[in-house]
């Protein structure tokens, strides 16, 4: 066989060549660090490589293997964790100094379960701090580069995870979503992001931003590999750990082959304000309607359809949001773990100044906000008004839904912009609104890549949004794009690997 | 300062508690799998949950849950079908997230009450002037006062009900506002009843233990640094707010022992106050009798002992007494309360309410209780002390305190029906009286580890001294050594009798001949008797037990006597 | 109304966040704006809506079985390991009331 980069396969060829013993797990993780080391300089998705960690369990599955055992179904697969996500045998540091040491004593459910499904963990993943931003440049540690343009951000919260898959270094991540922080990235990374519903993935052992809001979810090249993840994420069937999980079939691979059948029947709405809307760049309402004739190509029928309340969803995100992360980040007072002020004489003070000193500007920003949201007057008027809000939107969406299967939107107005470009916290604020308003009502997104855009020569990328707990649909209407448009006349509308990246190290034998 | 008694004639007291109660019954803590322990090594007892680490998710005690809805239906609460659990925040480092885990305005267990008997002594704290018409204007106007009770509560008045289904709360508030008109009445021999009305009863979790070290008694005041073990860190608890019923500090004491009752015969709890498994704070204000507007009141903490309860609070009384009637100012502050120096210290002054910014919490799914859930917890709740107490009284016609101290223990009402199965009258009283005077006097003495199960002593055994005893076959003085026989080598009370032969005497013709004996001998006190001296009679009576080598029954032997002399 | 620097400082205080220098200022202009663009929000403050504190809002009753589950369990070790003030087997802090305090 020639020597190739390990990034020309997807996760679901890397599984089946281990299976096949074309190579071994082994020989894969080499690759995967090799691509790390190779890459990593120029893009810096990640806050922590763990090549032992990695050998490790690549060297268990080589042993399972050659013991004859049946093997799990993403063996061997190299996957990124954004550093949100606990694993023992790691730091998780949120990419904030307040948990710069601070060693993962147990495992997230959803990192557990990659594990299970026999995936090789190979790093923790940049991200804004805590998760709060959309460039990943508020990392404590170091901004990540957009492999595409590497002068621009990958978007954010989960950029690191976004930047490893689109430069090649892994083929699978994990990432969450709050307000968009899965599918921003994805969208200007030119790769796929799914934001699964709210509970369909425990959200044990992932460090909370808006517990009402987060959501795991995978990041691939493609939609294939994303559906394998969500498989092997609700293949455990609820978390007893975690209240607000629910039971979801593992029927994602399965819903991606349907998408060979064609879409006849199925009804897609599209939002023409959404389409309209000021800030939605031209080259971006383009790839849209890329995806839009590619379903109706497929035999969907595109209808229009009314959000009329979610126009709201901004404003109730940075209540609900800001609100959840204050009370969720009030544990960080330096004192069962954390950044401690050294020399402090009275806790008070000590606890002021750790807060102070630990965390970055947007995350005291968000909780100063929190705190205030929540104060004795201002609660009663902006909670309420803003869980209200939560109500008509979700309203709105079951009313769409009574009308189409899905709903296909924009992921982000724009391309990927300049690290630093977007100063004004308030504005960085606007680049969710797309995505925001499925963190409030709760239910599921998609962004699939539709090639390049015809200004700025960056990714290009649509949004399918399914009802709840109806996330099986966004993988075989994505699959419908992604098979559309590559066999549709202009096939460079597929995205791989970002091309200044792909190849570069990481041969496999 | 003036007595408490003196103070009360001119003064009101109006007292609410907020009584904590940790679910000690349960097996693991509210929201993870930690096993509950009250005395192991610290911080052993811990996991990502309880210690609030990143990313850790609370799952909610279903046993736990069960318990608050038997809580609610035994204070005759209405059960709330739709509650949620609410953030409240605070930092200190005794609470691993810096905020607790509780219920917002709508509780598991809104509006119920208890009834107090209050007799004896007690009962004499209350007087005569805090009955009738007045008390039920008092009672309603400390109804409407109710809201500002608790700082928590105050913030969340204003709150609307939680989701569409207060119907609840709402139909409920009629029955319970009639219940604060049902007043204190007095009885012709000095008891009264009273109701007492429960606002509500929460469920929450217990904060971690803290030793302040370098202080003075550990107190945190001039402490260096503090240790903080997270072992108790999210023990299931329950909170009760009274509404200020209570007008005595007896009342009060009452209450809580009441409660106590009915929670250990639930089995949820030990209601340890010494261990502080069960904990007491109390909201006291003072106004002229006749005032019909609250007065500013002050919380009182370390009311960790009924005793501490009552001294506590009867000491608060008097000195926001003396402060007043000199004419100065009660600040709204908590207050420490000092057994040794019997006082109360100022811990903190609250000038403005604090802001704990409450939130549904959104880890935790909302509540909707079904009626099945409510009819299997109904279904679980045993016979309660009241119910018990009344039916020992009747069906075993024993004296009403006594069918209440034994209806209150669980462990000793199992003892006393197996004791007295079968008895009635003289001789299920006999079983009662052995019960509360011998036996529960013996055990407490064994040791803290022994209890009624494991002391040694059998039903059976009892039953069987009381038998003894109700047939005049030893006399009570017998009864006590053979009890302590019987204590000691395990053995059955007759055999113990009939083997020390102390068996009484109790045929005439043979004790007939003693009396006849003994007044042949002693004819001087004879002929005093005869003259009119009563108490000679107690002196021939000692003679008559000398002579029958003290099995004689000294009760025939009084008889015969004075029959013999008339 | 605007929210004033004394108004921050009462927050950050209570959020145990000392804001120093210029951050005083910063905040409050960042807290403004911010409120500034949640104003949309309170058009929906309307009697007849009910609020969404849950998504998915089915969701009710959830509970697990009382039942010990060691597995979660951390050693003392683990537990005390992340802290940087420890004193024998337990976390440390410093006096609570501060110095000169009593």
């Amino acid at each position: 066989m020639m020597a190739r980069s390990f990034d020309t396969l997807t996760a679901a060829e890397i599984a089946a060549g281990i299976a096949a013993g074309d190579f071994s797990a082994a020989e894969v993780c080499v690759a995967a660090l090799d691509a790390i080391a190779a890459r990593e300089p120029e893009v810096q998705a990640f806050l922590q490589v763990t090549p032992e960690l990695a050998q490790d369990v690549a060297a268990r599955i080589d042993a399972a293997r050659a013991a004859g055992e049946a093997l799990p179904p993403l063996a061997g697969v190299p996957v990124a964790i954004k550093d949100n996500m606990n694993l023992t045998g790691t730091r998780t540091t949120c990419a904030s100094r307040m948990l710069e040491t601070y060693e993962s004593p147990y495992t997230a459910t959803c990192v557990a379960r990659m594990l299970a499904a026999g995936c090789i963990p190979v790093g923790k993943a940049n991200m804004d701090e805590f998760a709060f931003g959309s460039s990943t440049d508020s990392s404590a540690y170091h901004p990540t580069n957009n492999p595409w343009d590497t002068a621009r951000v990958p978007g954010g919260s989960s950029g690191g995870s976004a930047a490893a898959v689109a430069a090649g270094m892994v083929p699978l991540s994990l990432g969450s979503d709050t307000g968009g922080s899965i599918r921003q990235p994805a969208a200007l990374c030119g790769i796929v992001g799914m934001k699964p519903t709210y509970g369909a993935v425990s959200r044990y052992g992932v460090v909370a931003f808006g517990s009402s809001l987060d959501q795991v979810g995978p990041f691939g090249r493609t939609v294939e590999d994303v559906a394998l993840a969500m498989d092997a994420l609700v293949a455990g069937g609820r978390d007893a750990y975690d209240s607000t999980s629910q039971e979801v079939a593992p029927a994602f691979a399965v819903a991606v082959a349907a998408a060979g059948e064609g879409l006849a029947g199925v009804r897609i709405g599209m939002v023409p304000a959404f389409m309209e809307a000021e800030g939605l760049t031209p080259e971006v309402r383009r790839g849209v309607e890329r995806a839009a004739q590619t379903l109706a190509d497929a035999g969907a029928t595109i209808v229009e359809v009314d959000l009329p309340h979610v126009d709201a969803a901004i404003a109730a995100y940075y209540v609900i949001g800001p609100a959840e992360a204050f009370s969720n980040l009030a544990r960080f007072d330096g004192i069962r773990y954390g950044y401690q002020e050294p020399g402090c004489t009275n806790l008070a003070t000590q606890s002021a100044l750790s807060r102070a000193h630990g965390f970055g500007d947007e995350a005291k920003r968000r909780q100063m906000l929190g705190a205030y949201l929540l104060s004795s007057g201002v609660y009663d008027t902006y909670y309420y008004a803003a869980q209200k809000a939560r109500t008509l939107i979700t309203a709105d969406y079951n009313a769409a839904f009574a009308q189409v299967d899905a709903i296909l939107m924009p992921a982000t107005p724009h391309a990927a912009f300049r690290h630093g470009e977007i100063s004004d916290p308030t504005q960085m604020y606007l680049s969710d609104m797309y995505t925001i308003s499925l963190n409030i009502a709760g239910n599921g997104g998609i962004v699939v890549p539709v090639g390049l855009g015809e200004d700025t020569g960056l990714p290009m990328a649509a949004q399918l949004v399914a009802p709840a707990f109806a996330d099986e649909r966004l993988v075989t209407y994505a699959a419908a794009i992604e098979r559309g448009l590559a066999n549709g006349s202009n096939s460079a509308s597929v995205l791989g690997v970002a091309p200044a990246f792909a190849g570069k190290g990481g041969e496999l034998r | 300062m003036k007595e408490l008694n003196e103070v009360l004639q001119d003064w009101e007291a109006v007292i609410g508690l907020e009584i904590h109660t940790e679910l000690t019954a349960l097996d693991t803590k509210m929201f993870c799998n930690c096993k509950l322990t009250h005395d192991d090594e610290p911080n052993t007892h811990v996991c990502p949950v309880c210690l609030g680490l990143p990313g850790a998710l609370p799952v909610p005690n279903k046993r736990a849950i069960e318990s608050i809805v038997k809580a609610g239906l035994a204070t005759n609460c209405e059960i709330q079908k739709h509650s949620m659990f609410y953030r409240k925040h605070y930092f200190y480092p005794d609470m691993a997230k810096n905020f607790q885990t509780t219920q917002g305005p709508v509780a598991f267990c809104m509006h119920g009450h208890l009834d107090l008997e209050v007799t004896g002594r007690g009962a004499e704290e209350r007087p005569a002037c805090a009955f009738g018409e007045a008390e039920a204007a008092s009672l309603a106007s400390a109804s409407a006062g109710a809201v500002g009770l608790s700082a928590d509560l105050s913030r969340m008045a204003g709150e609307k009900a939680e989701g569409a289904s207060d119907e609840g709360a709402l139909a409920g508030l009629s029955s319970y506002d009639t219940a604060a008109l049902a007043t204190a009445k007095r009885h012709e021999d000095g008891s009264y009843t009273v109701p007492i009305r429960i606002l509500r009863i929460h469920m929450e979790e217990d904060a971690a233990k803290m030793v302040h070290v370098g202080g003075e008694e550990g107190r945190i005041g001039g402490a260096a640094e503090s240790l903080i073990d997270y072992n108790r860190c999210g023990t299931p608890l329950i909170e009760l707010v009274t509404e200020p019923d209570l007008r005595t500090p007896e009342e009060a004491r009452l209450f809580m022992e009441k409660l106590r009752r009915i929670f250990v015969t639930l089995g949820i709890s030990d209601c340890s106050m010494e261990k502080g498994s069960m904990r007491c704070d109390g909201n006291v204000s003072l106004r002229r009798r006749g005032d019909t507007t609250l007065g500013t009141k002050t919380e009182l903490k370390n009311l960790n002992s009924f005793k501490a309860l009552h001294d506590g609070l009867a000491y608060e009384i008097c000195r926001q007494a003396e402060v007043l009637e000199e004419g100065g100012e009660i600040y709204q502050e908590t207050r420490h309360w000092e057994p040794s120096r019997k006082r109360t210290v100022v811990m903190r002054t609250k000038e403005t309410a604090d802001d704990y910014r409450f939130f549904p919490d959104p880890d935790l799914a909302p509540f909707d209780l079904t009626d099945e859930f409510i009819a299997h917890c109904a279904a679980e709740i045993p016979e309660l002390p009241d119910a018990k107490r009344d039916r020992y009284q009747l069906d075993f016609g024993i004296k009403r305190a006594d069918a209440e101290q034994i209806a209150g223990d669980p462990a000793g009402a199992d003892f006393f029906e197996e004791a007295a199965a079968g008895l009635t009258g003289k001789a299920a009283q006999t079983v009662a009286n052995l019960i509360v005077n011998e036996l529960t006097g013996y055990v407490n003495a064994a040791g803290a580890d022994v209890t009624l199960v494991t002391c040694g002593i059998t039903p059976a055994q009892v039953a069987s001294l009381a038998r003894l005893l109700a047939e005049d076959a030893i006399s009570s003085n017998q009864g006590h050594e053979v009890f302590t026989l019987m204590a000691k080598t395990g053995d059955d009370p007759a055999k113990i009798v009939d083997e020390r032969g102390m068996r009484q005497v109790s045929d005439t013709g043979a004790l007939q001949e003693i009396v006849d004996a003994v007044l042949a001998r002693c004819e001087d006190q004879a002929q005093q008797y005869r003259d009119g001296n009563q108490k000679v009679l107690g002196f021939l009576v000692g003679q008559c037990m000398k002579e029958s080598r003290g099995k004689g029954n000294p009760k025939l032997f009084n008889e015969l006597l004075r029959a013999s002399l008339s | 109304m605007a929210l004033t620097q004394e108004d921050v400082r009462g927050i950050a205080d209570y959020a145990r966040i000392a804001l120093e220098g210029e951050e005083l200022a910063q905040m409050t202009a960042y807290m403004n704006d911010a409120v500034a663009m949640l104003e949309p929000v309170l058009a929906y403050n309307l009697p007849d809506v009910e609020p969404t504190f849950h998504p998915i809002g089915d969701l009710s009753n959830v509970m697990r079985n009382d039942a010990v589950a060691p597995v979660r369990d951390l050693s003392r070790d683990a537990a005390l390991g992340n802290a940087r003030s420890t004193r024998g087997d337990s976390f440390r802090v410093p006096s609570i009331l501060g110095e000169g305090e009593a």
